[in-house]
């Protein structure tokens, strides 16, 4: 168990820079979660902290002891690698006896190593395949193969790269479930990447959301669902992904470009008559029907499109003037395509962000409807 | 048309021409081989005829491996046996020994000027021989290898080292780095990683660089001839000898001889051929 200080991390390969200087603390048997999408530098960052990359400036330190110039071997780190690396020459058992047969993760008699490794195999539902080679495992039982060669060790600082990407998903669901109550992962420091924000959501004491290299915001899961510092964040939680819907700010109100709907502007956003904003809203926050009644209710007029019927739900496609919006809706009383509805959506979970010159460039929060106080971006994007 | 059963194949006009163009073919490589094998069995009187009908005889295979100093022929085959398999598997360990390690260093890391030192080492395999000959000889001379077995198998690394490094440094490559990563993780150093890991699943690269690094030394002609007399003289060398050099040719010795020289690099290809499968590191990672 042992603190992580990642200062001013950097990465270059070639010309491409995998890193912009990174900082992030990583408490004492805190579990903390990297999510961002595919190529934003998630491996990168691991196996810097492993040691497995060099890194070009900054500097990580575990348990306070800097950690520059000291091989991977003398980091007392264990890893899940995304791609499993299992020794294809060793059974099972014998890949999970590797970390605790090399004398540097403590030494174990045959009788401890047993011990441990049938303890963790049992608890990963893998204790039957301890005599099978990696090629003749499934998938889901080679990651969970590399998951318990970490897990079999004792370390300072567990690293797991999308230990559950490969999993189906009900195995997943339960495997999600399972990982915190492990009793090694709840005593050990845990940087756990992931591509799946309900992963993150669930597992993370806190979240940092990683972009292009740069992390956009480090917080707590309900923080970061609440006030997401910017789009690129609130796109990345929830799904379907957050509607983004063009604003206008005109005398002391809010109004939708198409004009469909006004709120009166939070007075504490100072936000100045003629200024373009952006209003996020999740879709399974918007309601169809009008039976919410009150000044803090926004409706919305529209007539769906499309509705697709997702088993519990239906995923309503909604056009509103000149914006497309989609709801989420229960399957009872499911407005049906042409019908016309209205929308509507509790002020607090307006989001306001700044104005975009293009649809897809990610722009920062500034608070909710409400005048909530507005999320710091960690960093701003280049 | 009636099905056709699994693996039977329609016949066609193309098929029939390709299949009997492909019959001439193989009977044209082989014929040398066929004809090798007649000679080498005909006697004296019959070995420049093109008869196929003859008596035929194993005299030839006892002559060559056993006369010494005769009339017949000064040619000591048995000895030029047993110095090829020294020279020829002396040079292919000590290819093993430096090239493995350098062909893992190529394959893992770029350092300054590995491309060029990559490309320099195959330079030896595409500049000929005897262009280095002259220097060499006169170098062997001066040092006192001239004649050696140590010269010998200090010439062959022209011969196999590039050819351990090259084939090596590609098995290298299509090793997932993860795997070694994974062990230094374990708490392993990179040396023990190295033969933990990466070693056992090059096997069959090793088999493969060791077999043609032997084929190619076994067959090397010039640097015996030049640099070796008859302490450190080859398969290759005695078996001209056996065309007498201005005296009578004995083709049916020269052919016999032949014949058991390329004996050697076929036990050894089959004795490692279970090694030469590919796909041992299938299971590795996620494809």
């Amino acid at each position: 168990m042992a603190t992580l200080d990642v200062r001013g991390v950097r990465k270059t390969y070639g010309r491409t820079t995998a890193l912009h200087g990174l900082d992030f603390e990583v408490g004492s048997g805190e579990f903390f979660v990297i999510l961002g999408p595919s190529g934003a530098g998630k491996t990168t960052t691991l196996k810097s902290v492993a040691g497995l990359v060099d890194i070009d400036a900054g500097q990580v330190s575990i348990g306070g002891r800097d950690m520059t110039g000291v091989e991977p071997y003398h980091r007392n780190v264990g890893m899940a690698f995304e791609s499993y690396a299992l020794y294809p020459q060793k059974t099972v058992s014998q890949n999970l006896a590797s970390p605790l047969s090399s004398g540097r993760t403590g030494s174990y008699s045959e009788a401890q190593q047993k011990e441990r490794i049938d303890a963790v195999t049992t608890t990963l539902g893998i204790n039957h395949l301890l005599d099978r080679f990696p090629r003749e495992l499934s998938n889901g039982q080679r990651q969970r193969t590399a998951l318990g060669r970490v897990l079999v060790r004792p370390a300072d600082i567990y690293l797991l790269d999308e230990p559950l990407s490969h999993l189906d998903a009900k195995l997943r669901a339960s495997m999600r479930a399972e990982l915190k109550t492990l009793g090694s992962m709840s005593d050990t420091t845990t940087l756990y990447v992931t591509h799946d924000y309900q992963e993150a959501l669930a597992l993370g004491d806190r979240i940092a959301v990683l972009r292009d290299g740069q992390l956009v915001q480090v917080d707590t899961p309900e923080e970061i669902w609440k006030r997401p510092a910017d789009t690129f964040v609130a796109r990345a939680l929830g799904q379907p992904e957050m509607n983004l819907v063009d604003a206008i700010v005109d005398d002391g109100r809010v109004r939708f470009a198409s004009g469909l709907a006004e709120f009166p502007a939070p007075p504490s956003l100072d936000l100045t008559t003629g200024q373009r904003v952006r209003l996020g809203l999740r879709p399974r926050e918007l309601m169809v029907g009008s039976e919410n009644v009150g000044h803090d209710w926004l409706d919305i007029p529209g007539k769906v499109l499309l509705s697709e019927r997702l088993g519990r739900h239906v995923e309503l496609d909604v056009e509103a003037g000149s914006d497309q919006l989609i709801a989420v809706s229960g399957s009872d009383h499911a407005p049906r395509e042409g019908d016309a509805v209205t929308l509507q959506i509790h002020l607090p979970n307006v989001h306001i962000f700044d104005a975009a010159d293009a649809a897809d460039t990610d722009t920062a929060r500034i608070g909710s409807a409400t005048g909530d106080r507005p999320a710091t971006r960690e960093q701003e994007t280049r | 048309m009636a099905e056709l059963m699994p693996g039977q194949k329609r016949l066609t006009p193309g098929a029939v021409i390709s299949d009997i163009a492909l019959v001439g073919w193989f009977v044209f490589a082989l014929f040398p081989l066929l004809w090798m094998l007649l000679l080498a069995m005909k006697t004296p009187a019959e070995q420049t005829t093109t008869y196929f009908a003859f008596s035929p005889t194993l005299e030839n295979f006892v002559t060559v491996l056993t006369q010494r100093g005769t009339d017949l022929t000064s040619v000591d085959f048995k000895s030029a046996l047993l110095t090829s398999v020294i020279n020829c598997g002396g040079a292919v360990i000590v290819s093993l020994l430096i090239g493995i390690p350098a062909a893992y260093a190529a394959g893992r890391w770029k350092f300054k000027g590995s491309e060029d030192l990559m490309f320099n080492m195959l330079s030896f395999r595409f500049a000929p021989e005897l262009m280095v000959i002259v220097p060499l000889f006169v170098i062997y001379n001066e040092v006192g290898l001239f004649d050696t077995k140590a010269g010998m198998i200090w010439v062959l690394q022209l011969v196999t080292m590039p050819l351990v490094v090259w084939i090596l440094r590609s098995y290298f490559q299509d090793l997932p780095e993860d795997l070694e990563q994974a062990a230094l993780l374990d708490g392993y150093t990179r040396r023990r990683a190295f033969v933990m890991v990466a070693l056992p699943l090059v096997r069959p690269g090793i088999a493969a660089a060791a077999l043609l690094a032997f084929i190619f030394a076994w067959n090397n002609y010039v640097f015996p001839l030049i640099l070796a007399d008859t302490n450190a003289s080859t398969v290759t060398v005695a078996i001209t000898k056996f065309l007498g050099g201005g005296g009578q040719a004995y083709y049916n010795l020269t052919a016999a001889a032949a014949l058991i020289g390329a004996l050697p690099p076929l036990v050894l290809a089959l004795s490692i051929q279970r090694y030469l499968v590919r796909g041992l590191s299938f299971g590795a990672v996620k494809s």
